[in-house]
């Protein structure tokens, strides 16, 4: 009973207190209300004034460039719209195979080309994994890029390249500093993995040994005008550190250069020609050449490279590719145990041809290098030493799981030891990986 | 000799300053397209892919390095659609005008909504587009927003005909909404298709059709067995009107898997000029609404 009269009591002071508030309240309420009313009016006059306004404007000059930003998908975009994949661009290239041969590592690693170089071939019989390469892109600023190529390997680290190129200066100029694979010829310019073939071609390992070129230290200058076909001027500066075609110690400073032309020209919307000299010149001092002797001098490697690539469907493409080196050297050999110096001068060739056929997932491919072609003087103190005709037949089937995986199988019968006459017969079994974002290869 | 010598060089500098328009490079048919219609004879359009190519399979060559020198802008798709060679030709072409970050650069995706944009995205999901579905071109609205994007950059590039290009934008945005009422009249709503590739996916956004399968398990993986199968079951069970392929991109299997289940094959078009009567962006939308009445 208590209770409810209690409840009861409160509920009429209550009651009376909120009576009473309201009443007070009321007209200052609805004078409130008036007034936000008649804001609230001149707001949607001044609104539909705005938008009056606006609709004569539109209606005058319905133009897209007084029209608000139509970009929905405004987004924080790397290189070329790319994503978080590209930018910086970072990718890592694995080569992993298997190798035999009829012959033992030991015979292997004296297998020099007589008469060119006395390096042996650097392969075990059995599974290798040659290296992790790491790649990396990205600009430096607005105008320079910035490149590197960092193969892992068993024996560490290494800096295969590590160079800017210029993005900004005018009319088709450009300017690469660092270390890089020099554009002289076309194997040189391009990575291993990006080639045709698991190794080298037989000019190549005879003249520059069995990676080429590779990186260099240097400086280079292109120049692409805007004729109306494609041509491209190039020279380099480079430190020549080969040591096959060159040498560290042939002189301090930078002591080889290159000069290079190369012009394209699409022959029908689904065949492209690709071509061009060059010259690679330089001061030379190594005991590579010949056994137990050491040759200094000058030397001058000169190049033809042509390439034709016919892709008539998307899914199907043949190139053939072709270089031609020839070599002249002179200066003296001497003897390392002796001291005893003779004259020497060489003019040696060599060339190679190649063709690949690629079809949906598959490849086939064939290729014949050979060196002494044309011309095969070697004097020792104007003394001919007849190094015959090296030579070496290539075929190889690869399939491309996907465009970031490719399996190749390469078989060789190598006949480039002409003073043993003991031929190499290889099989390889090459896997290469590739993840990142790798950039794409030219042409 | 000296002569030879000077007249080269004399049109060597002549080449440079001869054309009296920009220079405009687009890497495919219908962004060149789009470009001519606001452009006009203001622009000199040149474009890297042939009709006939697809644009997934392009490859750098150095004619397009030689076009991309001599162009002072540069329009692509964007999504990385062009990644494959484009970075490569525009570094190869010692252009500064098209480097990235610079007006020339033109990425026309930036201009609209983008479809099918993965949460997460790895390699092993095959050669799918890590930024989203690529072929916008198919869808006329955000191809209307890419031509006033591609309006704006032309009146800015060359100010003393801007109003030349915003006058050809609405001629082209008003033939285009005429056009839209009669592809609209055609109900497409609520139909089912397979396609090859993903490849129609703002068509279908466009139109409100959809899609109930692909006979691609991955985007650029090519059918197996297996995946045929049990895609030949779905189609029993839902029955789709047709399915869709693009000349130059899956034909085969497309034309198998109908001889398989009876269901049509509609080969649509890729890209502006892929087949007869497709010669500029609204004829080629025109081609498609026709090919699927």
């Amino acid at each position: 009973m208590k209770i409810i009269s209690f409840s009861s009591m409160l509920m009429l002071v209550f009651g009376f207190c909120t009576a009473t508030a309201f009443a007070q309240d009321q007209n200052e309420r609805l004078n409130m209300l008036e007034e936000s009313d008649k804001s609230q009016q001149r707001t949607i006059e001044q609104q539909q004034k705005t938008i009056d306004a606006l609709k004569t404007q539109v209606n005058q000059n319905q133009s897209p460039s007084t029209a608000t930003p139509v970009s929905p998908s405004q987004k924080a975009s790397g290189l070329f719209g790319g994503s978080a994949f590209t930018n910086p661009n970072l990718s890592i290239v694995l080569d992993a195979f298997g190798y035999s041969s009829n012959l033992t590592n030991d015979a292997m690693a004296n297998r020099g080309i007589p008469g060119f170089t006395t390096q042996g071939l650097d392969q075990r019989q059995g599974l290798t994994v040659d290296s992790a390469e790491l790649f990396f892109f990205s600009p430096v600023d607005p105008y320079l890029n910035f490149y590197a190529n960092l193969p892992v390997t068993d024996a560490g680290i290494e800096i295969e390249e590590a160079y800017v190129v210029t993005t900004a200066l005018p009319e088709g100029w450009q300017i690469k500093g660092g270390k890089f694979k020099s554009n002289f010829s076309r194997l040189d310019s391009q990575h291993p993995h990006a080639w045709d073939f698991w190794d080298i071609a037989l000019p190549y390992r005879a003249f520059l040994g069995g990676e080429g070129l590779g990186g260099e230290k240097g400086v280079q200058l292109t120049y692409l005008p805007a004729l109306p076909i494609y041509t491209i001027f190039g020279a380099e500066v480079l430190q020549g550190e080969n040591d096959l075609l060159f040498g560290q110690g042939a002189e301090e400073g930078p002591h080889a250069f290159t000069f290079f032309v190369k012009s394209s020209v699409d022959i029908s919307d689904y065949s492209t020609l690709y071509f061009g000299p060059s010259v690679l010149f330089g001061k030379t001092d190594n005991t590579n050449i010949l056994p137990g002797a050491e040759v200094r001098g000058n030397s001058a490697l000169y190049g033809l490279e042509a390439v034709w690539k016919w892709k008539p469907t998307s899914r199907q493409a043949l190139t053939i590719q072709s270089e031609y080196l020839l070599l002249t050297q002179s200066g003296t050999v001497t003897d390392t145990a002796t001291g005893i110096s003779d004259p020497l001068k060489r003019k040696q060739d060599g060339f190679y041809i190649q063709g690949i056929y690629r079809v949906n997932r598959w490849g086939i491919g064939a290729r014949y290098d050979t060196i002494n072609v044309f011309s095969d003087t070697f004097k020792q103190a104007d003394v001919q030493t007849d190094y015959g005709k090296p030579r070496r037949v290539t075929a190889s089937l690869e399939y491309n799981p996907s465009e970031f995986t490719r399996i190749r199988l390469q078989v060789s019968h190598d006949r480039s030891d002409t003073v043993t006459g003991r031929t190499n017969d290889e099989a390889i079994l090459q896997f290469n990986f590739t993840v990142g974002a790798h950039p794409a290869h030219s042409f | 000799m000296r002569k030879i010598f000077l007249s080269i060089a004399l049109s060597l500098m002549f080449t440079t300053s001869a054309f009296a328009g920009l220079n405009v490079l687009a890497t495919l048919p219908w962004i060149g397209s789009a470009a001519k219609e606001i452009g006009k004879d203001k622009v000199n359009v040149t474009v890297l892919a042939k009709p006939s190519q697809d644009a997934h399979f392009l490859e750098a060559k150095p004619s397009m390095i030689l076009a991309a020198r001599k162009a002072d802008i540069i329009m692509y798709d964007g999504l990385d659609l062009e990644i494959g060679y484009l970075p490569l030709v525009i570094e190869s072409s010692k252009n500064p005008k098209l480097m990235p970050g610079k007006p020339g650069n033109l990425d026309c995706s930036q201009f609209i909504t983008v479809l099918e944009k993965p949460t997460t995205v790895d390699r092993s999901m095959g050669d799918v587009h890590p930024l989203g579905n690529p072929h916008y071109h198919f869808s006329p609205s955000r191809v209307l927003r890419v031509a006033e994007g591609i309006t704006r950059l032309l009146a800015d590039a060359d100010k003393s005909n801007a109003s030349y290009y915003e006058a050809n934008y609405k001629a082209f945005a008003e033939r285009l909404h005429e056009k839209e009422k009669q592809w609209h009249a055609v109900q497409l709503q609520g139909k089912k298709y397979i396609a090859y590739h993903k490849y129609f996916e703002y068509l279908a956004d466009e139109f409100g059709f959809r899609f109930i399968g692909y006979l691609e398990p991955k985007p650029g993986i090519p059918p197996s067995a297996g995946h045929i199968e049990g895609l030949i079951e779905t189609m029993k069970k839902e029955k789709p009107t047709a399915i869709l392929v693009t000349p130059a991109y899956g034909m085969q299997a497309a034309e198998s898997l109908s001889a398989k289940t009876g269901v049509k094959v509609i080969v649509l078009p890729h890209d502006v000029g892929s087949m007869d009567n497709t010669g500029d962006l609204i004829s080629f939308w025109d081609k498609i609404n026709t090919l699927l009445k």
